[in-house]
């Protein structure tokens, strides 16, 4: 037996004004779960405690809870002392319980043709991994789309899939997934990351949905511009000023000895329109002894078009940054660009490792920069923390520098082409990011991607930057100190 | 508590497993059906829980006479043969209605559904999905459900049938906030599912509680053979809290093998032939036997091994059973599980007719707490088609019933008014009165069972019908209720295993010697009900 102490959210309409919480101690069972924390309350300390269950064993999706703020199911996740117990971020009926019922609900049904056709096995492979879903609603309690615009949720999105797939429904359920929201999801992977069956949303059903609908013709015409500018230009946006790559060499020494030698892929964000935080991670590389080659052929990764179901042009470009890189033997391929890092990492099959530019930095180790007054808050980006499971060397680096306040992770609205075809859904999502700034008293948000850093910029009153033009103000305070010591 | 709120229908079922659903499904052909649960409609009971699978007899090889057989030997031929009869002819088709509403079953390079073995059958006609072939049944006849008329009522408890003299007229039940609705029905349909949460280690979910057992007794119902308690033999031994979690029949299915803790692949001592595929309740003799002797592991159980199969087969064949022993730390690609008999299946309960009519008119019964298709031990499988095949019978009978008119006595509200109030002025937690009993009725009505060891059981849950349950909040008067109808279930079951003084299939009473084998044994049913009870005796086979 061991001791557990836990905050758990209550919550009684018929009775309290608002939401309070209440420590208990409990004593559970060596290996005991969220779920007998629970029991052991109810059973032990008050009975009145709401809660939902049933299987007990992670089948029948009933328990979901957040457990420190994430989704998780109450019958499987183990006890942790300290914990907080909250319900789903849905509405709530009692303590616990939430209202699944509309959610439910906005699960399409099979319509069965009158001529029935059995699925081939090819067609059961593909159904199979998205019928495993058990409805526990964790990853609709995730999606930030559905708290600022109508969309029917990531879980119902994976049965539209489904049942698209399935030669028994008579439905056009494309179309129907359009209606529901198809293009309001951002990519975040925060339903996947939640997901206790793992079941892949964003990459194995809302791309496949959109890449049918794309077929159907029913690609948003802004993503189409996109998709018209890749193939026109190589790059998915316009230029702003010159780029990147007409300001640099093709190698850029470090000013000490080389520790290592990576090729870089700097993406259409960084290349086009962001071009001087770019070449502030190269002030930051060749201090630290990081040598890189940059092929200037490189064109865009293809992750808008990924994300937006436009896949015909893309083994072109998978071809043409491929080859950049193996002409020239390089081994080590390294992003700034978390969309660009992630796409490489987790769309591509390339023969070269893709190390994010926080990954090198901290396996190479850095130069201490100087400390600078300011507190500053992190944006984890998406497809940095969840597409590439990068959280904490960010952090490692930037408390070199400043001092760091948490806020919740939560997408910017950027992404999955959202930014350009709902940019609505997009402002509303920046606003609540907003809000989380706001919160924290920070001086500065500091992010790795360009993406989110382009997209809050517009949303707060507080300098975004990002993390290596945040080591390189550190680097030239410390270097005005010693200048000013010498002096 | 305000007074009931009142709902008419022509059919009322109770209970959203795959029995309840099939026969709501049926009955809303006939006219205004409600089904009610206790959970989340679809989310409660053992029907998503179902992993290994459902049988059917598909190709020409096979053949139902040979099911039938399988069925009625696995069965110690306690079973009724007309409705094994019906489950093997019509499980097929009931399979076929299935697929028809979207169930993804695997299929072969053929395109046909495919099968694997299962214990104590001839040939391999379980199908399945994966090792999630209940839940993937559960989602199809939820789809089919939303498109018919039938109004469901999430999380209402139903704590009592109403009669109209001698006709079963409704059912009262309570919902999450306490309230109570009073339903009136021309038919009523009971398909709450088993209940071997009345054990200390179990396998069912928390729903298991023996619901429909209780109400239909006190409504007047005889049932049978309510000591044949399946106990599946393995079930999770670890962590504590995770004991009697089902390992699915799958994993020796696909060719897992036992073995006790000196590394000896025990079940050669116990059925050659068969091995880890010999029917439920030999292995789990076997195992009980082998921790009982000594041959156990640090945590009481034995060795059941998947790390010679391919990490493929595991992966896609038991991905279930993967992820949850992932979870709690033990990867079976690599290592062992650690397995122990745990109580699984009631077989017995409501008699029922070929049209799953129930001894009192107006009330059906279909799936787990019906009696006599499985008799003394069910195929693993079997269940599965059985909540198919009767719960369309029963819907269909159910509807197909006259309408009528209906009418809920003042009093019997009433008097079920002051049965709940009662609670509020109660002593004793519902939760704890349930522990005692678990524990009660595993140690004396367990595996091995003796009419001493019964008797001291019935002492216990004597002793705790008299204690006066307690409620605090909304929600717990039907928390109260469902340790009644615990109570009730687990003395029904005490008083079954008193009555049949023989070993037969799953009970197994060690202080009888006996003479016969099952084809040859002098007893048929066990029959309960209010009037009495008693053991049939003199049938022939
Ligand atoms: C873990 C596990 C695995 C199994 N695997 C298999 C298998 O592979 N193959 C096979 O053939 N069989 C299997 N079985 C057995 C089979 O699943 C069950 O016998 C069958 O599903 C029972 O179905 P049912 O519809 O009768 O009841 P259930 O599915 O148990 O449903 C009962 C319903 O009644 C409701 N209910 C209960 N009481 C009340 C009340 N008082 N008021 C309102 N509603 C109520 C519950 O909420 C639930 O919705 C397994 C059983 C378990 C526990
Ligand atoms: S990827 Fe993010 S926005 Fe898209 S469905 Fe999942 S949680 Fe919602
Ligand atoms: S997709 Fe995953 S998280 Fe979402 S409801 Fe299904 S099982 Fe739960
Ligand atoms: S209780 Fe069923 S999934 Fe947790």
């Amino acid at each position: 037996m061991k001791d557990l102490t836990v905050r758990v959210y209550r919550f009684d309409p018929s009775e309290d004004e608002v939401s309070h919480y209440q420590t208990y101690q409990v004593q559970v069972n060596e290996g005991a779960r969220v779920l007998h924390v629970l029991h052991a309350i109810h059973d032990e300390h008050d009975p009145t405690l709401s809660y939902r269950y049933c299987c007990g064993s992670g089948q029948c999706g009933s328990c979901a809870v957040r457990v420190n703020g994430e989704p998780v199911l109450a019958c499987m996740e183990e006890a942790r002392d300290g914990m907080t117990i909250e319900p789903l971020d849905l509405p709530v009926q009692k303590d616990l319980v939430i209202d699944m019922e509309p959610y439910l609900a906005a699960i399409s049904s099979l319509v069965p043709k009158e001529d029935f056709t059995m699925p081939t096995p090819e067609v059961v492979e593909a159904i199979k991994p998205l019928r495993s879903c058990i409805e526990c609603l964790a990853c609709v309690s995730a999606c930030p789309a559905l708290k600022v615009i109508s969309f029917a949720g990531p879980t119902a999105m994976r049965e539209d899939l489904r049942l698209a797939l399935d030669p028994r429904d008579s439905e056009d359920r494309v179309t129907e997934a359009v209606k529901s929201g198809l293009f309001t999801c951002t990519s975040c992977q925060a339903c996947w990351k939640v997901c206790p069956k793992d079941i892949q949303i964003p990459g194995k059903a809302i791309e496949k949905l959109r890449a049918l609908a794309n077929k159907k013709g029913l690609t948003l015409p802004r993503h189409q511009e996109v998709s018209k500018l890749v193939k026109e230009t190589g790059r998915s946006v316009t230029r702003t000023e010159p780029t990147f790559l007409e300001q640099v060499g093709e190698v850029l020494e470090p000013y000490g000895p080389v520790k290592a030698t990576v090729g870089f892929f700097v993406g259409c964000m960084y290349n086009q329109r962001l071009p001087q935080t770019a070449l502030d991670a190269m002030e930051v590389l060749r201090r630290n002894g990081i040598r890189v080659i940059i092929p200037k052929e490189q064109v865009c990764c293809g992750s808008p078009l990924i994300r937006t179901g436009q896949i015909d042009f893309l083994d072109t470009l998978k071809k043409r940054n491929i080859d950049a890189f193996v002409f020239r033997n390089i081994d080590t391929v390294l992003t700034m660009c978390a969309g660009c890092g992630s796409t490489l990492k987790n769309d591509y099959k390339t023969p070269f490792r893709v190390m994010d530019i926080n990954e090198v930095l901290t396996r190479y180790g850095i130069e201490p920069p100087a400390r600078l007054p300011l507190k500053a808050t992190y944006h984890d980006p998406c497809h940095l923390m969840r597409g590439q499971g990068i959280r904490d060397l960010p952090r490692e680096l930037i408390t070199q520098v400043v001092d760091l306040v948490e806020m919740p992770a939560i997408c910017c609205g950027s992404g999955g082409g959202v930014r350009s075809g709902i940019p609505e859904e997009a402002a509303a999502l920046a606003e609540k990011r907003r809000e989380e700034i706001e919160k924290t008293g920070a001086d500065i948000v500091v992010s790795s991607c360009p993406f989110c850093e382009f997209h809050i910029m517009e949303h707060t009153d507080r300098p975004v930057k990002n993390i290596t033009t945040l080591l390189l103000e550190g680097y030239r305070e410390k270097d005005r100190k010693k200048a000013e010591k010498a002096g | 508590m305000r007074s009931a709120e009142f709902l008419d229908c022509h059919v009322l079922v109770i209970g959203s497993g795959g029995a309840g659903v099939r026969a709501a499904i049926e009955a809303s052909g006939y006219g205004e059906t409600i089904l009610v649960s206790k959970t989340i409609a679809g989310k409660g009971g053992c029907t998503t829980m179902a992993e290994g699978g459902y049988n059917a007899v598909l190709r020409e090889q096979d053949s139902c006479e040979v099911h039938f057989e399988d069925t009625m030997k696995g069965g110690a031929y306690l079973n009724d043969p007309a409705l094994v009869r019906l489950l093997v002819d019509e499980a097929p088709e009931r399979m076929g209605d299935l697929l028809r509403w979207g169930a993804v079953f695997d299929v072969t390079d053929c395109c046909e559904v495919a099968q694997r073995p299962f214990g104590g059958q001839r040939f391999p006609r379980t199908c399945y999905a994966g090792d999630r072939t209940g839940h993937e049944m559960m989602l199809t006849l939820m789809d089919r459900l939303a498109a018919t008329g039938t109004e469901v009522l999430q999380e209402v408890t139903i704590v009592h049938l109403f009669k109209d003299e001698n006709t079963v007229a409704g059912a009262l039940g309570i919902d999450r906030n306490g309230e109570l609705l009073a339903i009136r029905a021309d038919s009523t349909v009971l398909a709450t599912g088993g209940g071997t949460r009345i054990y200390d280690i179990s396998t069912n979910s928390s729903s298991g509680t023996g619901d429909g057992y209780a109400l239909g007794f006190r409504a007047g119902a005889e049932l049978v053979d309510m000591e044949q308690v399946q106990f599946h033999p393995t079930g999770a031994v670890y962590p504590y809290d995770a004991r009697g979690r089902l390992v699915t029949e799958a994993v020796r299915g696909e060719g897992g093998i036992l073995k006790n803790a000196l590394n000896e692949r025990f079940m050669i001592k116990y059925d050659p032939e068969r091995m880890e595929l010999s029917t439920r309740d030999v292995v789990a003799r076997s195992i009980a036997t082998e921790i009982m002797e000594g041959r156990g592991t640090p945590h009481g159980g034995v060795y059941l091994d998947v790390t010679h199969l391919p990490r493929s087969q595991i992966e896609s064949r038991l991905p279930v059973m993967l992820e949850q022993f992932l979870k709690f730390g033990v990867d079976i690609r690599d290592d062992p599980m650690e397995v122990a008999p745990t109580a699984h299946h009631i077989m017995g309960g409501l008699r029922i007719s070929t049209e799953g009519q129930t001894t009192v008119p107006g009330l059906y019964a279909c799936g787990e707490v019906a009696g006599g298709v499985h008799g003394a031990n069910r195929l693993g499988g079997n269940a599965l088609a059985d909540t198919q095949v009767f719960g369309k019978r029963a819907g269909e009978s159910a509807g197909k019933a006259k309408k009528r008119v209906k009418r809920i006595h003042r009093e019997e509200i009433e008097a079920q008014e002051k049965r709940l109030s009662v609670f509020y002025g109660g002593e004793v937690l519902p939760t704890t009165v349930a522990r005692s009993l678990q524990i009660a009725m595993w140690e004396g009505a367990g595996i091995f069972r003796t009419a001493k060891d019964l008797e001291k059981t019935e002492g216990v849950i004597n002793h705790l019908s008299s204690l006066s349950l307690k409620a605090t909040g909304k929600s717990n008067p039907a928390e109260c209720c469902i340790v009644q109808n615990m109570l009730t279930t687990a003395s029904l079951v005490v008083r079954g295993a008193l009555l049949r003084k023989e070993s037969r299939g799953a009970h197994v009473r060690r202080d009888v010697t006996q003479a016969w084998d099952a084809q040859g044994s002098p007893y048929g049913h066990t029959c309960q009900s209010l009037q009495g009870s008693n053991i049939k005796t003199g049938v022939k086979v």
